[in-house]
């Protein structure tokens, strides 16, 4: 059985519950018997640590709930397998934030190239250092921090 | 001229009457790539027309058009498609920067995913500034980008 650490509401009246790493999967499992779909996924860089926080919605009684989890080493456990909508939302966090999910199957970056160095809305990502992007004949995209090579 | 039905007879140089045909047909091209793609829209369509001044109809193809209007903010991986299109496009052809994302990078100057000024990628003919340009503002920008091709100056 799951531990909830905390459980209040917001100003709102949206149930805000915390939960520990460990008991993710097996309280969506619970949550989405009980009628309960993934909505939204967050990412959060507290500079000590990373939360993620889920927006799970009952579409019968129009209930939504928010899950916040905390992670100390970029690490958590994926909702896939659960939630199929969770794939690209992700994908998305590990782009910007660089939170690994382990267990998706295709953890890819989303929106920038596979090449590009760091995660850029992480609060110790260096805006000075400009990556720039180009693409050859082929339509492959190469970065480099060059300003000769890439736009 | 008089309407006196004699054949009437205008004297000018072939370089005068091919710029008066091309500043007369521009033909852009739908480069909408954020917000400011809606204000391009606005003016194509009736209220602010843009089929008064000559530039008819939007095309979808770089090789039917001959004016690239790239409205809305260029990403870093846009950019080179943006280089690609425009090198598909046939001579003679023109560029308007729409928007100051597109200008300078506007309020994403920081930002780590934008290129700052489409004019590092490709040439840009005229600037029409705002966030977004009202229709009006891009109707002037294409009348000025007319006059620019007929060698007028805009005073």
């Amino acid at each position: 059985m799951y531990k909830i650490i905390s459980d209040d509401k917001d100003k709102g009246g949206m149930r805000m519950i915390t939960l520990d790493k460990t008991d993710l999967i097996e309280a969506m499992t619970d949550f989405k018997n009980k009628g309960y779909y993934l909505t939204c996924l967050n990412g959060v860089d507290m500079k000590d640590h990373l939360d993620v926080i889920y927006f799970i919605h009952n579409f019968d009684t129009n209930d939504y709930i928010s899950v916040k989890v905390s992670t100390n080493d970029e690490h958590m456990p994926s909702l896939t397998k659960l939630f199929r909508v969770a794939d690209w939302d992700e994908r998305e966090q590990y782009d910007l934030m660089g939170i690994v999910f382990d267990g998706h199957d295709d953890l890819r970056r989303l929106f920038l190239p596979d090449e590009w160095v760091g995660h850029p809305l992480r609060k110790d990502y260096d805006l000075k250092k400009v990556q720039y992007v180009n693409m050859d004949s082929e339509g492959n995209e190469h970065v480099s921090f060059d300003e000769k090579e890439g736009s | 001229m008089m309407k006196t039905g004699e054949v009437g007879i205008k004297t000018t140089t072939l370089e005068k009457a091919l710029e008066w045909g091309r500043s007369n047909s521009l033909w852009p091209l739908t480069m909408g790539l954020a917000c400011c793609a809606i204000e391009m829209m606005a003016m194509q369509a009736s209220d602010v027309d843009i089929s008064r001044f000559g530039s008819e109809i939007f095309r979808n193809s770089p090789r039917q058009s001959d004016l690239m209007i790239v409205a809305g903010t260029t990403n870093k991986r846009m950019a080179p498609r943006i280089k690609r299109i425009y090198e598909e496009m046939p001579y003679p052809k023109y560029v308007i920067a729409m928007g100051v994302c597109v200008i300078q990078g506007g309020p994403y100057v920081d930002g780590y995913s934008v290129v700052m000024g489409v004019d590092k990628v490709i040439p840009v003919d005229v600037y029409v500034p705002g966030c977004p340009p009202t229709p009006q503002a891009l109707t002037y920008g294409i009348i000025t980008l007319q006059k620019k091709i007929r060698n007028e100056t805009d005073r």
